[in-house]
């Protein structure tokens, strides 16, 4: 097979759609195969609204046993005794596992995505609540449980910590007392940015504003709670994990490094995932004593978490607190960002970022705008509290970014009495400024703000909104109108992989197409579907670029011995990426598809042109003399031509040159009760540009889903832990997430700029909604009580 | 959910629902499950036994009978949201039944099982207080009412005894020139209340009130009644001034705390406003007052 996988791929202009750009989600386009822009139904959506998927949960192996863990109390205590009796008399329990066991088995400590190594089970010191110190195994879950409660652990508690602000105090508690020169809770300091250059804009500058922010703890709180069920063959000393893996190959890799099983011996399998937005990029204690377990019983064990476990223990997101500052022209000009934020890192420095990237990608928060000078600070710091960091339908930190900056703009605007739009047009990057170089070190592919920024003022009827608002004003009327904005840019789609890895793996992406002697496909890619429609959209991909028809492409991911390696899905990177893999091997079969339509057309191949509109191939000055992508599938594997080997397949390992950059504005208008302060959405417009649209309904979908996380966020949802490091929101009658009747109607429009590097033009999409919406929320609330001199109001 | 083990009975009439109470060792009444299912799955409840009465038929009505609005056992929160008596006549009721948790819970849950639950973040609690109701108990010893003023003892604590059943709960039914209502604040659909308040008013045919009756939710450590408003609102008419002064009597009277989802004084503050609001909403349907203007 050829390799071409070191081109840089080209984009492709028969893709660049027309720029019709108007909030008109009826418009198709497309050949009507299911091809780009086609709104195809969701492939996946028979065997989920029948009730057919097929989840961790759902797997049932004979003989199978069940995993309980047996957690702390407390968020900071040593551990005196275990004493595991009186679980081993419980009729039906297998084993109780402690970090002594583990230890035999060298399974006591595990790495993080960070390269800090975090217990399994607890040796020594608790450091948050509810972390794992036992496991209890037995031939039911109930049993299990029961068997948890009677394990008896004696704790010395210790004081804990649970803010990053108490955490770097000089006479805080030392959290990581087992790190050799660990002298306090400080895990790294980060910068970026010229310093100098921003504190000289900030001194000659007009004007300065400064505001202080909190980004509080989140969770992704995916659906389905994070579990596995892990099955080791004595026979064939393999071991196979059905998994909640946003990452399935990477988590194999991981596997083997933890356990020592060479990684051929190792399969995940990631069936149907229910939700994962970041949580389920990790590595968890459950999953390594669920697979140890395995290997020591040569049973098969489940571990299936509960609510309350998945909230309190796994990949938390957010937890930034930002100081934000502008200096900026007295007619608007931003001249200089400068911000310092204290990042709460919980008990492991487990972030799940790619490794360059301490502070992920936060350094992207000059945002949409062209600013001078921009300098960025952060430090992070262990706390008694869960570990995380993950990329909560984000980015990697795009989310705080976005926030800081469209919080600060709606600062400044305010302090200089000038319109939030006016002042963010007379600050974006113009078009014509793409490839755009921040002052950061990004390299923005492609962008028309100001473009979106109309449409969205012009579907929200901003100007009559306006006028309202100072009418309720005047009149002193119960409810008060507010009138966000946000014009955001996001920074999707790692790689290259020169600059990201995760664990040290580059993140590229891969496709394997395989066309059968019957004319129908099977995609295969490395990235993991949680509910984002690759199995549509992917084919549609395919469909495009081979002429065939949507139906007869079927997409498999999701399992490490049969799917190309890929580093999974999150940061929006899964079309940026696996979607360029399957467009450049798609483009692969086609070129040997068309060497395949000279044989049998029987003419030179130069004269051989594929024509997208009808999927055919034909001669050159005779379009009678044509033939199929059916017809060539069946030839090559019954009359080959000589030149070429049999079969119509290819491979693509995609590094993307760069990252995608899709963007939007968003306008929010609340009324707020006088009284009791209640915020009610009366206008909720997105218009999202993410390059050419491959489904314009799975786009929408992924956008409604994302700006109800985003009201989730702006308004209830919060980790919060009191005074002792006990979490008391961890669970979902104190960690309130949104429901249908929180969320209002959503107008939804859409601009086309497509990414110049992508082969496709496409740029990654789900995320956002829950980046761009949070800041625009609270930039209403602000805004309705503005007159009264409010400038801030933290979210949650 | 993983429960520690229990056993389960399920008696299809009333006196056998009784005489397993009385026989068996602490049992725990199953009615809805919406409270106590949560209970059981974290474990926090434990019992041995449970006395599921969801096939009791009898315990299944909702209407008026004998001068009072009987609200059987197993009467949902859904059932009162859909009642048609409900919407005619009780404006506290049709407020409160679908400001209850979520749909999913509604269709559940039931009223009685919400009183015996004694939350004092359960709706239900404030207007029967606000309606004078009681309950009606079935134990060993035969059958009793209870006033709701004496039913309320502690959060999850009421006067019954554990082998009494409460076959149902009931408010008289309203006469001329009454009205009540309902006003909660929540942070999102499936939330209790920050704060709440039910009132109800009748009015003699001067016009001045004759009772009061208000009742508030999760600022106390039970559902409890802001008897110095009510004392301040009889004998008077009803005007936005007098309202407001009964809402600050009511705030003083509560006694909040600080959590996550607000401080005490905005609870109180709260408590305030509802008030005033539940009271206008009262009088008007009790056809007292003009329409106030929408805001
Ligand atoms: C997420 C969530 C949100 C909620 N939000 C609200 C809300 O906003 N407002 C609100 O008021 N409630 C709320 N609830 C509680 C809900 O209203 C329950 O329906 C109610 O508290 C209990 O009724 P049940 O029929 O489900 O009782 P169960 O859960 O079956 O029982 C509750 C308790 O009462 C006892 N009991 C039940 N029936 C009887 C009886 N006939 N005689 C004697 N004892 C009995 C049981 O033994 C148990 O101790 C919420 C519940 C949940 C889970």
């Amino acid at each position: 097979m050829s390799s071409e996988t070191d081109d840089v791929p080209v984009a492709d202009t028969e893709y660049q759609h027309d720029e019709d750009g108007g909030p008109d989600p009826e418009k198709h386009h497309g050949h009507g195969r299911g091809g780009m822009g086609e709104e195809v139904k969701r492939k996946e959506d028979k065997r989920f609204i029948t009730g057919r998927g097929n989840y961790v949960d759902d797997i049932k192996k004979p003989g199978m046993l069940h995993c309980e863990i047996v957690r702390s109390p407390h968020a900071h205590a040593r551990i005196e005794n275990i004493d595991t009796s009186r679980a081993m008399d419980v009729d039906g329990v297998v084993a109780v596992l402690t970090a002594e066991d583990l230890a035999a088995h060298e399974l006591a400590t595990m790495p993080t995505l960070m390269d800090d190594t975090q217990d399994v089970l607890v040796n020594d010191k608790v450091k948050f609540q509810s972390q794992e110190v036992a496991a209890v195994i037995a031939t039911d879950r109930y049993i299990a449980k029961d068997g948890a409660e009677k394990v008896d652990v004696d704790y010395e508690v210790l004081d804990p910590v649970v803010t990053a602000e108490e955490a770097l105090e000089a006479d805080a508690p030392l959290i990581r007392d087992e790190l050799e020169d660990q002298e306090d809770n400080h895990i790294f300091d980060w910068d970026v940015g010229d310093k100098e250059a921003t504190d000289r804009v900030f001194e000659e500058a007009d004007v300065t504003v400064e505001e202080q922010m909190e980004y509080q703890r989140l969770h992704p709180a995916p659906i389905e709670t994070c579990g596995c069920v892990a099955d080791w063959d004595p026979g064939k000393d393999k071991i196979t994990v059905h998994l909640t893996s946003q990452a399935p190959h990477a988590h194999r890799t991981l596997f083997s490094q933890v356990s020592g099983i060479p990684e051929h011996k190792v399969r995940i399998v990631s069936p149907d995932i229910g939700g994962g937005f970041g949580n389920k990029v990790p590595i968890y204690p459950g999953y390594v004593v669920a697979a140890a377990a395995s290997v020591v019983l040569e049973q098969p064990v489940k571990w299936m978490e509960e609510r309350s476990e998945n909230i309190q223990t796994t990949g938390f997101a957010r937890d930034y607190d930002m100081t934000g500052e502008l200096a900026a022209t007295e007619d608007g000009i931003i001249k200089g960002v400068r911000t310092d934020v204290l990042a709460n890192h919980g008990a492991y420095n487990a972030v799940a970022q790619p490794s360059k990237f301490p502070a992920g990608f936060f350094n992207i928060f000059t945002g949409s705008y062209d600013i001078e000078a921009a300098y960025g600070s952060l430090t992070a710091a262990f706390t008694n509290t869960a570990p995380g960091g993950v990329a909560y339908r984000c980015s990697f930190r795009v989310t705080e970014a976005v926030y800081l900056i469209e919080r600060m703009v709606k600062v400044l605007a305010q302090e200089l009495d000038m319109d939030p739009a006016e002042i963010r047009r007379r600050n974006f990057i113009q078009p014509e400024q793409f490839p755009y170089e921040s002052p950061t070190g990004w390299n923005y592919d492609s962008g028309d703000y100001e473009k979106a920024l109309d449409l969205a003022l012009d579907m929200a009827d901003y100007d009559h909104y306006r006028e309202e608002q100072q009418r309720r004003i005047e009149e002193d009327a119960d409810k008060l109108i507010g009138i966000g904005i946000s014009s955001f840019t996001e920074v999707v789609g790692a790689g290259p992989g020169k600059s990201c890895d995760i664990a040290g793996i580059e993140m590229f992406d891969s496709a394997d197409i395989r066309v059968n002697p019957t004319g129908n496909a099977v995609l295969r890619v490395g990235v993991q579907t949680q509910g984002q429609g690759h199995e549509t959209t992917f084919a549609q991909i395919v469909a495009e670029e081979l002429g065939m028809d949507v139906e007869n492409i079927s997409v498999e991911h999701g399992d490490t011995d049969t799917d190309p390696y890929g580093l999974g899905t999150y940061g929006s990177r899964s079309t940026p990426v696996a979607g360029a893999a399957t467009a450049v091997a798609a483009r692969k079969v086609r070129d040997k598809a068309k060497t395949i339509a000279a044989n049998e057309l029987e003419a030179a191949e130069e004269d051989i042109e594929w024509d997208r509109e009808s999927g055919h191939f034909h001669v050159a000055g005779a379009p009678d003399r044509s033939i199929t992508i059916t017809e060539i599938a069946a030839s090559a594997y019954m009359h080959h031509p000589s030149s070429e080997e049999p079969g119509l397949e290819a491979v693509n390992y995609y590094d993307p040159p760069e990252m995608t950059y899709p963007f939007g504005s968003y306008i929010v208008v609340v009324e707020i009760d006088r009284e009791t302060g209640e915020v009610d959405f009366e206008k909720f417009v997105a218009v999202d540009d993410c390059g050419n649209r491959i489904n314009p309904m799975v786009i929408e979908g992924q956008i409604h889903g994302g700006l109800a996380q985003g009201i989730g966020t702006a308004m209830m949802e919060h980790v919060t832990y009191d005074e002792n490091g006990n979490c008391t929101g961890g669970d979902f009658m104190n960690y309130l997430l949104p429901t249908a009747n929180e969320i209002p109607n959503f107008e939804t429009g859409y601009t086309v700029t497509p990414s110049p590097h992508h082969p496709i033009g496409a740029k990654g999409v789900g995320e956002s909604p829950t980046v761009g919406s949070p800041p625009a929320i609270v930039n209403a609330v602000v805004d309705a009580m503005a007159h009264a001199g409010t400038t801030h109001v933290e979210m949650r | 959910m993983k429960a520690a083990n229990f056993e389960h009975h399920e008696p299809t009439s009333v006196s056998k629902a009784v005489s397993l109470l009385e026989s068996l060792d602490e049992p725990t009444i199953l009615s809805g499950g919406q409270s106590l299912v949560p209970m059981l799955r974290f474990r926090l409840a434990r019992p041995d036994t449970v006395v599921d009465i969801n096939g009791i038929d009898e315990l299944d009505y909702l209407h008026e009978e004998d001068g009072y609005l009987r609200i059987g056992a197993l009467a949902r929160h859904a059932d009162v949201a859909d009642s048609e008596v409900i919407e005619a006549r009780y404006g506290s009721f049709a407020d409160t039944a679908p400001l209850v948790a979520d749909p999913q819970i509604r269709n559940r849950g039931t009223i009685v099982g919400s009183i015996a639950q004694a939350d004092p973040k359960g709706d239900w609690g404030s207007v029967l207080i606000a309606h004078d109701g009681e309950v009606v108990a079935r134990g060993p010893d035969g059958e009793r009412t209870v006033p709701v003023d004496e039913l309320f003892l502690l959060p999850y604590d009421t006067s019954l005894d554990e082998d009494e059943l409460i076959t149902e709960a009931r408010v008289p039914v309203p006469v001329e020139r009454e009205g009540s209502a309902y006003h909660k604040l929540k942070r999102k659909t499936g939330d209790y209340a920050m704060a709440g308040v039910a009132a109800r008013l009748i009015f003699d045919d001067d016009g001045r009130i004759e009772d009061a009756g208000i009742g508030m939710t999760a600022v106390d450590i039970t559902n409890a009644r802001a008897s110095d408003a009510e004392e301040r609102l009889e004998g008077e008419r009803p005007d936005p001034e007098l309202f407001a002064e009964a809402g600050e009597l009511a705030a003083e009277q509560s006694n909040p705390e600080s959590d996550e989802h607000g401080d005490a004084s905005y609870k109180e503050r709260m408590v305030e406003v509802l008030a005033q609001r539940a009271l206008g909403d009262a009088a008007e349907r009790a056809g007292v007052i003009e329409r106030r203007a929408a805001p």
